[in-house]
């Protein structure tokens, strides 16, 4: 079922999902776009992704949600948290529930293909780090 | 609380008036006790003293009246023609010179006898008796037998006194009344006389040819008591009586006196104690004592009168009222009492004075204390006493000074931080919806760069929007970093190494600017436990002021100190000082150089965010920092950090 080279962005902010849509794409990666958290898991029951880039803090169900979620069916699958306002109890929060790794926004086109790369060649930064 | 502080200060009050008065009363009790003890002892013996004088000056008295009888009697045998009329037994001429004599010296008997004894003439009413046998004259044959003049005592029998004169048994019989204290009596004994009496024998050739005797009868007489009580006692009166008496007893009656019975008439015929009786009489001793006489108690003195034979006779007694003395004791207590009373009085007004001289300042200094504690820092003591009080009162301004002070600068810095707290959640929120877009104009900049159909003047354009958007994600990042409570990888440190590390970092940029830097690292630096890279970025961003701040040619110099907080507590830490000889801040924006965005540098040159971060870290630590500043001199910045670790 696993796609290749797919990579869902969950994100509440359109112009978020573009923006790495095209810095994916231009890498060379598919993507899936998801709005909310309902929509990405419905997704993801359709197409499981390589790989999921999501924000944390959305309304209704947040990423802390979609985290609990996605471990509770597919341990293996790595995930990416994005976060404009990373406070140490978010970032230990994600980490306790499995996030992979952690990118603050906002970041550059580079930050963003080097961090994806990372953690699909299993080079997997520690989540604590609060140095964004 | 009111009531309760009222409570305190009343009863230290109370305490303090007690303890004045209760050790005045005391000294008084003690002082009416001891005092009045002493003053009656000493009067008492003063008493016993004077009634012993006095017996004295009564003995002279009774001796100087028998040495009248004695002399006038002599006279009498030497004077021209006495003599040759006994020899003549010319009984008309012996009767008148007799009759003369008796009269002058006022002789109660007096006559002539024979060697043999017989009467030739007396006074009285049978001045030539018969020869039928007379009954014995002791004190006439006394100086036949021992041949000399005889003076003295003598007790003379009741059938001599009335063969003499009957009106001088009849004084003798004089009836008594029975006084308390005194022992029955023998039938008969009273009705015998006591006289003062004397005898000259007369001689021609060594013969006796004659004796003349006579005598005063002591029985009912008063001229020698109330002679004593006039001269000795100068007629004293006491609460209406006789202050001093005296009394002449024939064994222990008493025969002569001015002590007044209660009827008002002298208590004649009474008797002495039988204390006095046992020691004067039967021992032949003095008495010296309080006595019971008739119904009074008196201060007395009693002797032994010793007749011509030797015998104790009779008894001379002297007494003064005892109740003088008493009331010399009552009148003496009453007086220590009015001393003692008057003294706990002036004790009192003393204590309340002194109590409120003491205690009206510490009342004020309650009631201030109070106003402070409801937020009046300017509290009324009242004026500065002298003394410790005085010292208190003073410490107590100054504490409260202090405390005030303290209290306008820890309400500036409450009022501080709740401004910083609102002012990080704002830029918080701000940061986090500028994010999003930021992330949009980031990556869509970067994307259109990597164009390679780019020409020259879109890319430069193209460059400045990437440069600027740079520059706006600092300031974000460094509102975020500002405002999110950024967990602290604490761990321990010397501190000095770290302010070192610090220096030695910026050594280089300060070289190129021609700006000293100087690290005086303190001794004894207790060790921290600190996020060293976050400290270290707090110190690099202050030197970096500093840097800016200083012109060519200054100083910056970062010293470390043991320190106890400022802010109370007495809480351990330590001080890192860092003071330049810089512009230094202006006055009005000292307050505000910890606010997030207040800078004086430059546009795009400072974020304005470094001083309010720096402080956000210090404060997680538990630390503080103080700003002096003097403009045109330099500023100082002094960070505190707590030696224990406090909550982050």
């Amino acid at each position: 079922m696993t796609t290749e080279n797919t990579i869902l962005i969950v994100d509440d902010e359109g112009i978020v999902l573009e923006s790495c849509r095209r810095v994916l794409e231009a890498d060379g990666f598919k993507t899936m776009l998801a709005s909310s958290a309902e929509k990405a898991l419905e997704m993801m029951a359709h197409r499981l992704p390589l790989a999921l880039l999501m924000d944390i803090k959305m309304p209704r169900h947040d990423g802390i949600y979609l985290m609990g979620q996605i471990r509770e069916r597919w341990r293996e699958i790595p995930v990416i948290v994005m976060t404009g306002y990373p406070t140490s109890e978010t970032i230990a929060e994600a980490a306790q529930m499995g996030a992979t790794t952690l990118i603050s926004k906002p970041f550059t086109p580079d930050e963003l293909v080097e961090t994806v790369r990372r953690v699909l060649k299993k080079e997997i930064r520690p989540v604590f780090s609060s140095e964004g | 609380m009111d009531l309760k502080m009222r409570k305190i200060f009343y009863s230290t009050r109370s305490k303090l008036i007690i303890s004045i008065m209760g050790s005045s009363f005391l000294v008084g009790v003690v002082s009416l006790f001891v005092g009045s003890q002493i003053l009656y002892k000493s009067v008492l013996s003063e008493a016993n003293i004077r009634v012993s004088s006095d017996l004295n000056a009564a003995r002279e008295a009774y001796q100087g009246r028998i040495k009248l009888v004695k002399v006038s009697l002599n006279i009498t045998t030497i004077g021209s023609g006495f003599v040759s009329a006994l020899k003549q037994r010319d009984t008309l001429e012996l009767q008148q010179r007799v009759g003369r004599l008796s009269r002058e010296v006022g002789l109660d008997f007096a006559g002539i006898v024979t060697d043999k004894g017989n009467v030739l003439c007396r006074i009285g009413p049978d001045p030539v008796p018969d020869e039928r046998p007379r009954p014995a004259n002791p004190i006439a044959e006394l100086a036949i037998k021992q041949r000399v003049p005889i003076a003295g005592t003598v007790v003379l029998s009741e059938a001599f006194l009335s063969s003499e004169n009957p009106a001088l048994a009849a004084l003798a019989r004089g009836s008594f009344s029975p006084a308390s204290h005194a022992e029955p009596t023998n039938e008969g004994e009273e009705s015998s006389g006591m006289a003062l009496a004397a005898a000259i024998p007369v001689f021609e050739q060594s013969e006796v040819i004659g004796v003349l005797y006579g005598g005063i009868l002591l029985n009912r007489s008063e001229s020698i008591v109330d002679g004593v009580r006039d001269t000795v006692f100068l007629n004293e009166r006491y609460k209406g009586r006789a202050f001093g008496a005296m009394s002449i007893f024939l064994n222990d009656l008493r025969i002569s006196t001015n002590t007044v019975a209660r009827d008002g008439k002298r208590a004649i015929g009474t008797r002495v104690s039988k204390e006095v009786k046992d020691r004067v009489l039967r021992d032949g001793g003095t008495w010296t004592q309080r006595a019971f006489v008739v119904n009074d108690w008196y201060l007395t003195a009693y002797e032994p009168i010793t007749d011509i034979h030797g015998n104790k006779a009779g008894i001379l007694g002297l007494g003064i009222l005892e109740e003088k003395y008493l009331d010399i004791r009552r009148k003496a207590l009453s007086f220590f009492v009015l001393i003692t009373a008057a003294g706990t009085v002036l004790a009192f007004g003393l204590g309340s004075l002194l109590a409120g001289r003491i205690m009206d300042p510490v009342h004020r200094l309650i009631q201030a204390s109070r106003q402070v504690s409801e937020g009046n820092y300017n509290p009324e003591i009242g004026p500065i006493s002298r003394g410790e009080i005085g010292g208190l009162q003073k410490t107590f301004n100054d504490m409260v000074a202090a405390l005030g002070q303290k209290r306008v600068e820890s309400e500036h810095q409450l009022l501080h931080s709740v401004k910083q707290a609102s002012v990080g959640r704002l830029a918080a929120g701000v940061a986090h919806e500028i994010n999003n877009p930021l992330t949009g104009v980031l990556t869509y900049t970067h994307m259109l760069l990597r164009r390679k159909d780019l020409n020259d003047e879109v890319r430069s354009d193209l460059e400045t929007i990437a440069k600027a958007t740079e520059r706006v994600r600092k300031i974000v990042k460094g509102l975020l970093d500002f405002s999110r409570q950024t967990s602290l990888h604490r761990e321990p440190a010397e501190i000095n190494r770290l302010v070192k590390s610090a220096v030695s970092l910026m050594e280089n940029q300060a070289l190129v600017k021609g700006i000293r830097i100087k690290c005086e690292p303190g001794q004894d630096i207790p060790m921290l436990t600190v996020d060293w890279s976050q400290m270290q970025g707090v110190l690099l961003n202050i030197i970096l002021n500093a840097l800016d701040a200083t012109q060519p040619g200054g100083e910056i110099k970062i010293s470390t100190n043991s320190f106890s907080s400022a802010t109370g507590m007495n809480h351990k830490g330590v001080e890192i000082a860092i003071t330049d000889t810089g512009s230094g801040i202006q006055p009005d924006n000292l307050e505000k150089v910890f606010e997030p965005f207040f800078t004086t540098k430059e546009v795009g040159k400072g974020t304005g965010l470094g001083l309010a971060i720096s402080l956000g870290i210090v404060q997680r630590h538990g630390g503080t920092i103080r700003v002096q500043s003097k403009v045109g001199e330099g500023s100082a910045f002094c960070i505190w950090l707590p030696v224990e670790d406090d909550d982050d």
